[in-house]
């Protein structure tokens, strides 16, 4: 695994040109026909699959796009543990909301590279596709964001493989990940946000009476991250379509 | 002779270490070995079959049915929902504020340790607890050491644990009782310590992970079949939640029997959760699957109490007797400085572990007369709050560690100065008030 400091920096959309987040992008833009599609470079794993398990993975993949932005949410709260007494149609609610309030954060956040918090640190290290993460935030012992490149580069490789690119312009999957943790740090730092989030979310951990006491929902911070990110790189789609098709992705490379 | 009896012990720690043996079976070896290098006749009084195995293998039986009902209640707290509806709650009260989610999880898992002991109750606080920690931001190492550090701060309350100490080292429950509420402080103010200080020092951490946005699994799974049982059932009420309290409050505060107070916790567990209808079918399917549970604890009680049998032999005891007595420290000052530098030899399931060699050492300590039993019950008993949570071969441990995605050594290293400290705790009120 190469790990190196990329750069000490705000955590903005780097290379990236953040279009304008007051422009809302759609949830369920339809899938862009295959003449997007562009050659997988050469050297990238997705190569090494064979025409038919490439043809399986863009089938897959297509199967994802065709879903509703939301149900990529719902199926991130069902997989948060502590969600599983919870109905479908309560968790498609709240992965409603939580992006609404996402998209909201980024429309009301200040425009520029002002960083969430001003020592962060990015680094550039590999192994991300081994240990399925594309990035990670980590607040000690410097604030630090870690930027998986392997995973980053197959990201940009398999949206050329789908013809995703209307969907996901070059370098946004970098910079949404720049973002996605620069919502982390927001919603860290401020505290009214996290008591607006909660209200919206309207959940009830206990009520006694008239005494209400709202509570948590676990998962909801990183529905969030995600439209906040999708919303400041101008994303027409969730990043959380292209986190599973990614998935998919990875599988198939396991596999073959 | 007594050389011999110590080197028999070395190769059985080494059979273990290496897994040639799992531990049960190699401790039921040692105690025949060592009952063969005592000069024990084959038959009669102080035999190797008819007392070692005999009368050895039932000796623990007290604790093997605390520890069976322990599961029992551990299973029905899990299928009843209560275990899953204890973490919910504290997540959904806790927000997404990282250490109080923490505290939070780790007081449930001292409830949860009470009840039941090893990787039962790792499992029913930290299948929701761990990943609802790691989702506000916890770090995986902390999170893991959050659940272990918490059942064992329950520890000197598990009655099962209680039962064991009574019968092993012959002491009455009352004196076991004693020495657990003087060692609960330094577990509860150690594992709370843990957490403010990780959290203090690793901060928070959130991921990226592929794996978040991955499709549900099919309904076949056992993961789906969970989480439809889940829906099914959905929390258990409130009072529910005071089930693993009901054995504490009965033998705490009421001085009831150790077996009747565990088994008002799985009625209460029963009758807040379940429908007359269903009342038959639940109790005998969790005690069927408290059995499962129960099982590796109970085959490890029959062998210590072979070992214990051999240790005790007459001819065990004249040979090690001069040997013990030789090295084991008398002043109290030296007892705690001793036995505190000693506490990593009960890691790697190593000599001092109490469920392996290490009740054969206190078996012979309090045979060979080296300390009252109530010094050898502070001992062991300090040195398990430190088996409990550090061991890399223990299996709520390994579990804990594997669950959260880091490795069991992490664990150890991040936990062990905490359980260190707990141990000499435990060994400054040993040597304070029975030497």
């Amino acid at each position: 695994m190469n790990t190196r400091v990329h750069r000490a920096t705000a955590l903005s959309g780097g290379a990236h040109q953040a279009p304008d987040p007051r422009a809302r992008h759609s949830r369920s833009t339809p899938p862009p026909s295959s003449a997007h599609r562009a050659p997988v470079p050469a050297g990238s794993p997705l190569r090494t699959l064979s025409p038919a398990r490439r043809e399986e993975l863009r089938a897959a993949c297509a199967r994802l796009a065709a879903l509703d932005d939301t149900e990529f949410g719902v199926r991130l709260l069902a997989n948060t543990p502590g969600h599983d007494t919870r109905d479908q149609a309560l968790l498609g609610e709240w992965a409603r909301e939580a992006a609404e309030f996402g998209t909201e954060l980024a429309t009301d956040a200040p425009a520029g590279d002002r960083p969430a918090a001003p020592r962060t640190r990015v680094v550039e290290t590999t192994g991300g596709t081994d240990r399925l993460l594309l990035a990670r935030y980590r607040s000690r012992p410097v604030p630090t964001v870690e930027l998986f490149t392997d995973t980053l580069a197959l990201g940009e490789h398999l949206v050329d493989l789908l013809g995703w690119r209307p969907l996901y312009p070059a370098g946004s999957l970098r910079a949404a990940a720049l973002a996605h943790e620069r919502a982390h740090c927001l919603l860290h730092e401020d505290a009214g946000a996290r008591r607006t989030l909660r209200d919206r979310l309207g959940h009830t951990a206990l009520r006694i009476g008239p005494l209400r006491v709202p509570g948590h929902v676990a998962g909801a911070g990183e529905l969030v991250a995600h439209a906040y990110a999708g919303a400041v790189c101008g994303l027409r789609r969730t990043p959380l379509l292209l986190t599973a098709a990614l998935m998919g992705a990875v599988q198939a490379l396991r596999e073959d | 002779m007594g050389i011999v009896i110590l080197l028999l012990m070395l190769a059985g720690v080494g059979l273990m270490l290496a897994r040639v043996l799992p531990t049960a079976f190699a401790l039921v070896l040692l105690g025949v070995a060592i009952a063969v290098a005592a000069g024990a006749p084959l038959t009669g009084e102080n035999s190797i079959l008819d007392t070692v195995l005999q009368e050895g293998a039932p000796a623990l039986a007290a604790t093997m049915l605390a520890v069976l009902i322990g599961s029992w209640l551990g299973k029905l707290m899990e299928e009843t929902g209560i275990a899953g509806t204890l973490v919910r709650k504290i997540v959904e009260f806790g927000g997404d504020r990282p250490t109080v989610v923490a505290l939070g999880v780790l007081t449930v898992s001292a409830l949860v340790g009470t009840v039941t002991g090893s990787a039962p109750a790792a499992m029913m606080a930290g299948i929701i607890g761990i990943p609802a920690m790691i989702a506000v931001g916890v770090p995986k190492t902390t999170a893991a050491g959050t659940i272990l550090m918490g059942i064992a701060a329950g520890m000197p309350f598990e009655l099962p644990v209680w039962q064991f100490f009574s019968t092993a080292l012959e002491l009455p429950v009352d004196t076991v009782k004693g020495f657990m509420l003087k060692l609960f402080p330094f577990a509860a103010f150690f594992a709370v310590l843990f957490v403010l200080v990780e959290s203090r020092r690793k901060g928070v951490e959130h991921a990226w992970s592929l794996a978040s946005a991955a499709e549900r699994d099919g309904g076949g799974s056992p993961r789906e079949r969970r989480r439809a049982r889940a829906r099914r059932m959905g929390d258990a009420p409130w009072y529910a939640l005071l089930a693993p309290l009901v054995p504490l409050v009965l033998a705490l505060g009421f001085d009831v029997a150790i077996i009747p107070s565990m088994l008002a916790g799985v009625l209460w567990a029963l009758l807040t959760t379940t429908r007359p209808g269903h009342l038959n079918k639940r109790l005998l399917r969790t005690l069927y699957g408290g059995f499962e549970i129960a099982a590796p604890p109970i085959a490890l009680f029959v062998a210590i109490g072979v070992l214990l049998a051999a240790v005790k032999l007459p001819g065990a005891v004249e040979a090690l007797n001069p040997l013990v007595e030789a090295v084991a420290p008398g002043n109290p000052v030296v007892f705690v400085l001793v036995f505190t530098l000693l506490v990593p030899l009960c890691l790697y399931r190593g000599p001092l572990n109490v469920y392996g060699l290490g009740a054969g050492i206190a078996g012979v300590l309090i045979a060979a007369g080296i300390y009252p039993a109530v010094a050898v019950l502070g001992l062991t008993a300090s040195y398990n709050q430190v088996f409990g949570v550090s061991d890399p071969t223990s299996t709520q441990t390994v579990w804990a560690a594997q669950y959260s995605g880091v490795g069991p050594q992490q664990v150890m290293l991040r936990t062990l100065p905490y359980v260190w400290c707990v141990a000499l705790g435990g060994l400054v009120v040993t040597a304070a008030t029975q030497l």
